[in-house]
């Protein structure tokens, strides 16, 4: 929960706090490979084409973005069937296929293998309710001026979900994620909003009428929902007193050659219903 | 053996009394204002016969038949002697005249002089009265218990704008925090940066650092027992200040044709009244308020009743999207009995709840918690001769803890009501103390305290795969929660798991010279309720929950060595301590760890252990215009979590770990200066090593965004903490006819505007792209005034 940097932010405007950027010595540990395989079944499309990247970490300040991992044999097999998917190198840190079959709730097996080392991990196929609706408002979110995005489905009643929503805003550089389990909400339909702040030193501007968003609604495991869970807060609120301690992130990738080698990353698969929407 | 030592001494000091003595017993109160004076020093002069108030003032004092000049001294009042013919048992209450009629004069509360201070065994206590802490420049002018003890050596804070305090490498929740005995489960008011001891209500404060009596117990690392006055008992009076932040307003008389008196103190911030000025925060509102009450009425000279109570709360609303109050309630009704001139006994039952509700409007939620605890006990204290004070009682306290209720906060919200298992427990204790004076050097204290916990039914517990809540996951070297495999039932009548501990606490004093002595001490307690709480400083939404099935209590051992010195006829003083302290079964949270509405807590935690060690030297000038105190403190503090039960290496790969209240260094200097009746000026100066944080040490893209990695915890350090504040009280002429008296305080806070980093957060620029650090820092420097009255 993010409401702790709004406790910062008050208390900051009440008392003469500030902030500023400063230069830090951090430390830096060794470079690992990072195994971003993310097999998402657009919901009404055949779900064939998938993309798996593969990089490396860097320093915390390293800007250089060259990280591309090339030369890996990278294969997924469905558990269930046995079927296996190859992935073509394409030589810029992609691997691809276009015969990859999707099938809820089936069980698949990611292989990486890169320098004679292996990589694995399993993950199972995730379904996803239908978006029922997205509209526009100014009175709801954090300010009754600003406006924002709701986004509105379903959550299947007397079972767990977890769920993750990507906003891809046209323009943006980022996108931004939030995750979200039906904790408090089992069976109910779900809102979720999104809105920009009107921040002071313009990393964020508001929305306006014409601004496009790409909505995506993920439907994701339990263990990914924790991965993505800690990933988002520290992402968002790393640092500041009232956020939860900091803590590596584990993906599901391990090294069977030599564990002390885990990958960072994590091999995905789910079920992903999309829309667009204009504002107003 | 211990035991049997025990028992020996009590039969040395039973059956040694030869020559016929006589008691002589009474209370110590204020001339001007009927306050009982605890802590006084009461002595036969000339003799090694003395001993000190206690809580209620009393005293009992046992000599030889004989005459005596009987003299009685106490912190900022004159020295006071009488001749006294001792043939026969005697009750005598004495009034002391303040030294000075200033509103708060200078003092910085001396150890009792002469005999007490160097030959009582006990030791790692720190003493402040409310003059002293009134007298330290403080933040916005708000004058505060809490951050005045963080001024002594061994107590350190978590930042700025963080909750409670830490007392040698503890946390902050191991702290026993008590107003007029009652548990004050958050000490803070907007969220730290205040703390909710109204200064005009207090009367004195002990902070045990080590070396805890055995009457206090449920907490490891300290007791800060704060007590409040018993309202002015001669004439009405009347206390205020006015301030930049808030205000205060104490009212004081007697009642009943001066058989009891009364307090009612009440303080508020109002800056929410200004804040729809301020465009940026005018749909917020954040404020507190408190209200202290004590009443008191003597039925007769053996018989008095306290009634006293608390209530404050927080409140703070962001434009419609949080609204958040929590707040302290605590009552005690208590029964101050003198059975005879040797033995003095209270009863109180005594009442405290801590609340907090959190309203998300944005997603409709309204979540609130609570923890409710009563605690009936009973203590005696036996004057058995000038060698042997035996203080002996039991108590017994239950807890109901509510972790959260969830409701939602409209009819349209999509949120469904939940309710957490309520916690229900049960904590007893006996205990029996002893302070022996083996020979005029030689001092010992000794007890023993026998704690007793069950934690009651009324929920069900969950039951685990192979027992185990938390499972180390090995293929990708990280705990995860176990698998829940049926759960039992039950009934309130039932104990589900039930502890039983003895406290040993002993200590011993050997006076060198006149001037100097040395104390050691060991001390055992035992802890059985546990603040949950995964962030770096504690908030006021943090979580209490008792010991359990998965939970164990947290059990200290603690050794202490001391010097202590005075120095040219006590002008300066000289205490140099150093401290070993081992807590067992100290919770730490697994990486990940989600505390926040979690039913089963246990699968989230593992049993640690942490170790604290140090060197506390305190260096104090008591006499003259100028007087203060150096205080430096050396000192270490880790914890560790082994897999255990779980399996796996453990938390941070099992290896010691800094607490994010590890300060190697630990510096603070307080000064004041009177210079005329008219001008005083004090001034504060603060040096601490860096708070321990955990560094990114690499990042990779993933989703677009760049990743921070991390490497083990708590393994850097911001940077170190200083800082200046300086005030100077005016004091206009006073006109002799006249009962208003008045002062006004000008501070200045961080005078040279250190931007001291509350936080470093790293994070990526979302118009840029880079990843950046950025420093927040809260306080810069702050001016201030305050105007003090007393009518």
């Amino acid at each position: 929960m993010t409401r702790y940097s709004l406790v910062i932010l008050i208390l900051s405007i009440l008392f003469t706090s500030c902030e500023d950027p400063i230069d830090v010595d951090v430390p830096t540990a060794q470079s690992r490979l990072v195994i971003e395989a993310s097999l998402d079944w657009e919901k009404g499309t055949v779900g064939n084409e998938q993309t798996i990247m593969l990089s490396r970490s860097t320093p915390y300040f390293e800007t250089q973005q060259n990280t591309a991992v090339t030369g890996a044999m990278v294969t997924v097999t469905n558990s269930n069937t046995g079927e296996v998917f190859p992935f073509t190198d394409q030589n810029d840190g992609t691997y691809t296929t276009t015969n990859f079959v999707p099938l809820l709730n089936h069980t698949y097996h990611l292989e990486v293998v890169y320098n004679n080392e292996t990589y694995q991990a399993t993950e199972t196929l995730m379904s996803v309710s239908n978006i029922n609706t997205i509209t526009q408002s100014t009175e709801g979110g954090f300010d009754d001026e600003l406006l924002e995005l709701n986004l509105y489905f379903d959550d299947p009643a007397n079972v767990e979900n977890f769920y993750l929503i990507k906003y891809d805003v046209v323009g943006d550089l980022f996108p931004y994620l939030e995750d979200v389990s039906d904790e408090f909400t089992d069976g109910n339909e779900i809102h979720d909003f999104f809105e920009k702040d009107d921040d002071e030193d313009g990393e964020e501007t508001p929305f306006q009428a014409g601004d496009v968003v790409h909505v995506s609604l993920y439907g994701i495991s339990e263990p990914y929902y924790n991965f993505m869970r800690l990933l988002i807060e520290q992402y968002g609120s790393q640092g500041d007193p009232f956020s939860s301690n900091a803590a590596q992130l584990r993906g599901n990738c391990t090294n069977l050659t030599n564990p002390e080698h885990y990958a960072f990353g994590y091999f995905r698969v789910t079920q992903v219903a999309k829309a667009t929407y204009t504002f107003q | 053996m211990k035991h049997v030592q025990i028992i020996f001494f009590l039969f040395v000091g039973l059956f040694c009394q030869a020559q016929e003595k006589f008691s002589i017993s009474g209370t110590i109160k204020d001339l001007n204002n009927g306050e009982t004076l605890l802590g006084a020093t009461v002595y036969l002069k000339d003799t090694s016969f003395g001993t000190i108030t206690n809580e209620y003032g009393f005293f009992s004092l046992t000599a030889p038949k004989g005459t005596y000049t009987l003299v009685i001294s106490y912190v900022g009042y004159g020295a006071y002697s009488q001749n006294l013919t001792l043939d026969k048992d005697q009750n005598i209450d004495i009034e002391l005249n303040p030294s000075s009629t200033a509103l708060d004069e200078v003092v910085i509360t001396a150890e009792e002089p002469e005999m007490a201070n160097i030959r009582k065994p006990q030791m790692s206590v720190s003493k402040l009265n409310a003059k002293t802490i009134k007298e330290m420049p403080a933040v916005l002018g708000e004058v505060d218990v809490v951050k005045s003890i963080q001024l002594l050596p061994g107590v350190t804070n978590n930042g700025e704008g963080s909750a409670g305090f830490h007392v040698r490498g503890g946390a902050a929740d191991q702290n026993l925090v008590l107003l007029d005995e009652a548990i004050i489960y958050n000490t803070s008011h907007f969220f730290g940066f205040f703390s909710v001891f109204n200064a005009d209500a207090i009367k004195n404060i002990n902070l045990y650092k080590g070396d805890i009596p055995a009457k206090y117990g449920g907490r490891v690392s300290s007791v800060l027992d704060v007590r409040q006055k018993d309202g002015n008992s001669k004439a009405f009076q009347l206390n205020g200040g006015v301030g930049l932040i808030s205000s205060r307003l104490a009212a004081e008389a007697p009642l009943f044709n001066d058989k009891g008196s009364f307090l009612v103190a009440g303080r508020a911030s109002y800056a929410h009244l200004f804040m729809p000025l301020i465009e940026d925060v005018k749909d917020d509102k954040i404020s507190f308020y408190d209200l202290n009450l004590k009443t008191n009425y003597t039925l007769n000279q053996n018989n008095r009743l306290y009634l006293s109570g608390y209530f404050g709360r927080d409140v703070f609303n962001l434009s419609k999207i949080i609204e958040n109050n929590y707040g302290n309630a605590t009552g005690n009704l208590r029964w101050n009995h003198v059975f005879n001139d040797k033995l003095f006994s209270n009863l109180s039952l005594i009442y405290s709840k801590y609340d907090y509700q959190i309203l998300l409007d944005f997603i409709e939620l309204d979540w609130t918690a609570d923890i409710t605890n009563f605690n009936l006990k009973y203590d005696l204290g036996y004057y058995v001769n000038n060698n042997l004070t035996l203080d002996f009682g039991i108590s017994g306290l239950t807890y109901n803890v509510n972790p959260g209720e969830v409701k939602p906060a409209s009819e349209t919200s999509a949120i469904n009501a939940l309710k957490l298992d309520e916690k229900r427990a049960f904590e007893g204790a006996a205990y029996a103390s002893a302070e022996h004076e083996i020979s005029n050097k030689l001092t010992l204290n000794y007890g023993l305290r026998y704690s007793v916990f069950s934690r009651l039914g009324g929920q069900n517990m969950t039951h685990y795969a192979n027992n185990q809540p938390v499972v180390y996951n090995s293929d990708l070297a990280i705990y995860e929660r176990g698998e829940a495999v049926g759960e039992t039932y039950f009934s309130k009548s039932k104990s589900i798991k039930t502890f039983a501990h003895l406290e040993p606490r002993l200590g011993l004093s050997y006076q060198l010279n006149q001037t100097s002595s040395v104390k050691a001490s060991y001390t055992k307690s035992t802890q059985y309720l546990h603040l949950l709480s995964n962030t770096s400083s504690a908030t006021p939404l943090d979580v209490w929950t008792p010991s359990g099935e998965y939970i164990k209590p947290q059990i200290s051992n603690q050794v202490a060595l001391g010097y202590y010195k005075k120095i040219k006829d006590n002008t300066f003083a000289l205490e140099l301590e150093t401290y070993y302290k081992h807590v067992d079964n100290r919770i730490d949270y697994i990486d990940g760890s989600s505390l926040i509405g979690n039913n089963n807590i246990e699968t989230e935690i593992l049993n640690g252990e942490a170790r604290a060690y140090g060197l506390e030297v305190l260096v104090r000038k008591n006499k003259g215009k100028f007087t203060g105190w150096l205080a430096y403190t050396l000192s270490k503090s880790e914890q560790r979590a082994l897999g255990g039960n779980a399996g796996g290496p453990g938390i941070n790969n099992g290896d010691w770990y800094n607490t994010a209240y590890d300060r190697t260094h630990d510096v603070s200097l307080t000064g004041a200066y009177t210079l005329n009746d008219k001008w005083r000026f004090s001034t504060n100066f603060v040096f601490q090593t860096g708070r321990p944080v955990t560094y990114p040490n690499g990042q990779y893209t993933y989703e677009g965004l760049s990743v921070a990695t991390y490497s083990n915890r708590n393994e850097d350090r911001l940077p170190a903490y200083h800082r200046l504040d300086i005030s100077a009280t005016f004091t206009p002429k006073k006109h002799e006819s006249k009962r208003w008296k008045s002062e006004w305080v000008f501070g200045i806070y961080n005078a040279y505007n250190r931007k001291n980093a509350a936080s470093i957060s790293f994070n990526q620029n979302r118009e840029t792209g880079l990843n950046e650090a950025t420093r927040i820092s809260i306080f810069g420097i702050i001016p201030s005034v305050t105007y003090n009255f007393k009518f």
